[in-house]
């Protein structure tokens, strides 16, 4: 039965077999030329316009140049004077207030939020989430100059607001003392309904039984609350403490926008004392250094990023 | 079962909703409320909570004193432009990274998601300097070439594309199809939620960008609206009824057009939790 057409057979297994191969290895050639193609455009724009930027500004923050004369080399010169500059630790101050301002408020409101709306019962959630996301979805620039109306020290909104519950009114925007918190308001403001949506991501992944079951055993609200939604969406929270703490160091457009840095330098930020010695006083050597020390802290902050996601969906 | 609480403690949740709804919105209120009304109108104490004049006066002014028409016309073009590009880089990408086996794809995957943890504030000098050098200051060329391509919206495609069955491929390939027809036969048809999500998120992206233009554009003539609106109320008086109903011509279509589209917004923020 298997001997009969040996020879034919192993002809025929030879002709398949290479012929399998020659064809596979064309398809694989083809297949790989189709990839690179396919590829390719979009990973020379990112080459082009990011990571070689991105080396340039490492080569450029080792000379001081203004780009009216040419490139001077100085060696580490700019990050050692950096260290020592004032202005610099100054401006790592105001941005670590602003961060401190904004992380807790806007993770504290969004909970708040995501708790209210995550109500079985409730109806209308997807129009109030929309309704809460309108700032998110709006320019920073545009809403900037709006927030700038609010805070107009006399005949502004704000001023108005806090005077009928009794509060003196402030100077806001104009005021070294109350700058600051303008922002901090408006940062918050814009990202709540962010943070919301991944509240709500999270809390939506908690199990109904576990409710059920604390209720059996006679926990309040706030028992379950501490001892259920707390401890299952702290991965969730994690993952939004971090989101949120990198785009508050990020801080730039309201600062841009409202205040410039001032007044008197009180909301001159890390990306701003970076704009201000690029653009204005023509210091690309400096810049270029300062963009390379927040490159590698922005950097860091987004490995624990990842790795805090990685978490929350391990957890799920 | 989870019981209904109690009657007014649900009056009591509806009214927390709605009362910090209100005042999320506040501004956008307040901004219209303004461009409605006439400049001795503005400053009144205390302030009048509904719209004085019942015109475009404002509107129509704040046309005539700011190139704002310009600077719309460059916006759309610009967004335009830079959807359009990053519709063929991006599906491109996103098929080559999704579909087809090569090697180096996870060195390029890499590289393209690499790029979102390098943020604007910290490319944009040294990305000036090379503009610069490449002489496209103050041209559109600087506003779209650098973001002819971008990491979210590959990854978006990618991550829509690899939930495609891999029969359907199979299947045309064997009746000889060759990969780019896969795509625009295939893969495309059935990726319009994806595709149509992309295209909304760069065109806001694109229509609220500041950093960028801020930089590489200094003439008048080629500003983006968001700096233009913003150079408006730096200079030294501001008249706030016009600027108002300039913002409103920014904030309000945005908004309105946001109300239609906001399920696919709002679902492509979960799926990726990368950008905003």
């Amino acid at each position: 039965m298997c001997g009969r057409d040996d020879g034919k057979t192993t002809r025929f297994l030879v002709v398949f077999l290479f012929g399998g191969i020659a064809l596979a290895s064309r398809k694989a050639v083809k297949d790989t030329i189709s990839a690179w193609v396919a590829v390719g455009p979009a990973l020379l724009v990112q080459i082009i316009f990011v990571y070689v930027p991105l080396a340039f500004a490492a080569w450029v923050s080792l000379h001081r140049w203004n780009m009216i004369r040419p490139m001077r080399w100085v060696g580490m010169q700019n990050y050692i004077n950096l260290m020592q500059d004032d202005a610099f630790w100054r401006s790592m101050y105001l941005t670590f207030i602003y961060v401190i301002g904004t992380v807790p408020a806007s993770i504290a409101l969004a909970l708040l939020l995501a708790l209210l709306l995550n109500v079985k019962w409730i109806k209308g959630m997807a129009f109030f989430r929309v309704m809460f996301y309108i700032p998110v979805i709006t320019a920073m620039a545009a809403a900037a100059v709006v927030w700038g109306w609010l805070f107009e020290p006399s005949g502004g909104l704000i001023n108005y607001l806090i005077g009928t519950v009794g509060i003196s009114p402030k100077g806001w925007l104009n005021s070294p003392d109350w700058a600051m918190l303008a922002l901090i308001i408006v940062g918050v403001w814009k990202r709540i309904g962010y943070n919301t949506i991944f509240f709500l991501a999270g809390l939506q992944t908690i199990p109904g039984v576990y409710y059920e079951a604390a209720r059996i055993d006679g926990a309040g609200p706030w028992k379950s609350f501490f001892s259920i939604t707390l401890p299952l969406l702290s991965p969730t929270t994690l993952f939004v403490a971090i989101l949120q703490f990198i785009a508050s160091f990020r801080v730039f457009v309201s600062v841009s926008v409202m205040t410039q840095g001032g007044p008197a330098r009180t909301t001159r930020v890390i990306t701003y004392f970076l704009y201000e010695n690029a653009f204005i006083y023509l210091r690309m050597g400096y810049a270029s250094a300062i963009a390379i020390v927040m490159f590698v802290l922005l950097f860091l902050f987004t490995l624990f990023q990842f790795r805090a996601s990685r978490k929350r969906v391990h957890y799920q | 079962m989870i019981r209904k609480p109690h009657f007014s403690a649900r009056i009591l949740v509806y009214i927390a909703l709605t009362a910090t709804a209100i005042a999320i919105n506040l501004p956008f209120f307040w901004m219209i409320v303004t461009s409605f009304k006439p400049e001795r109108d503005v400053f009144s104490i205390p302030p009048k909570f509904y719209p004085t004049l019942f015109s475009f006066k404002n509107y129509i002014e704040a046309f005539e004193t700011v190139p704002m028409l310009r600077y719309m016309v460059n916006t759309l073009f610009v967004s335009g432009s830079v959807m359009a590009l990053q519709l063929v880089f991006n599906v491109l990408a996103a098929y080559g990274l999704s579909r087809i086996r090569f090697r180096g794809s996870s060195i390029v995957f890499a590289l393209i998601i690499g790029t979102l943890m390098i943020p604007e504030e910290v490319t944009m000098v040294p990305l000036y300097l090379i503009v610069r050098q490449f002489g496209w200051i103050n041209s559109y060329r600087a506003l779209i070439i650098p973001f002819m391509a971008h990491a979210f919206g590959i990854f978006l495609l990618r991550q829509f594309f690899m939930t495609i069955p891999r029969e359907l491929e199979d299947a045309a390939m064997i009746d000889g199809c060759g990969r780019f027809r896969i795509l625009w036969e295939i893969i495309l048809p059935l990726s319009k939620p994806a595709l149509w999500t992309m295209c909304l998120y760069v065109f806001l992206m694109s229509w609220n960008s500041y950093i960028w233009p801020l930089v590489a554009i200094s003439r008048d003539e080629m500003q983006l609206i968001q700096v233009g609106l913003s150079r408006f109320s730096t200079s030294w008086m501001t008249p706030w009824s016009q600027l108002m109903a300039a913002s409103s011509t920014v904030i309000v279509p945005v908004i309105v057009f946001f109300f239609f589209v906001q399920k696919q917004f709002i679902e492509g923020i979960t799926l990726s939790g990368l950008k905003e």
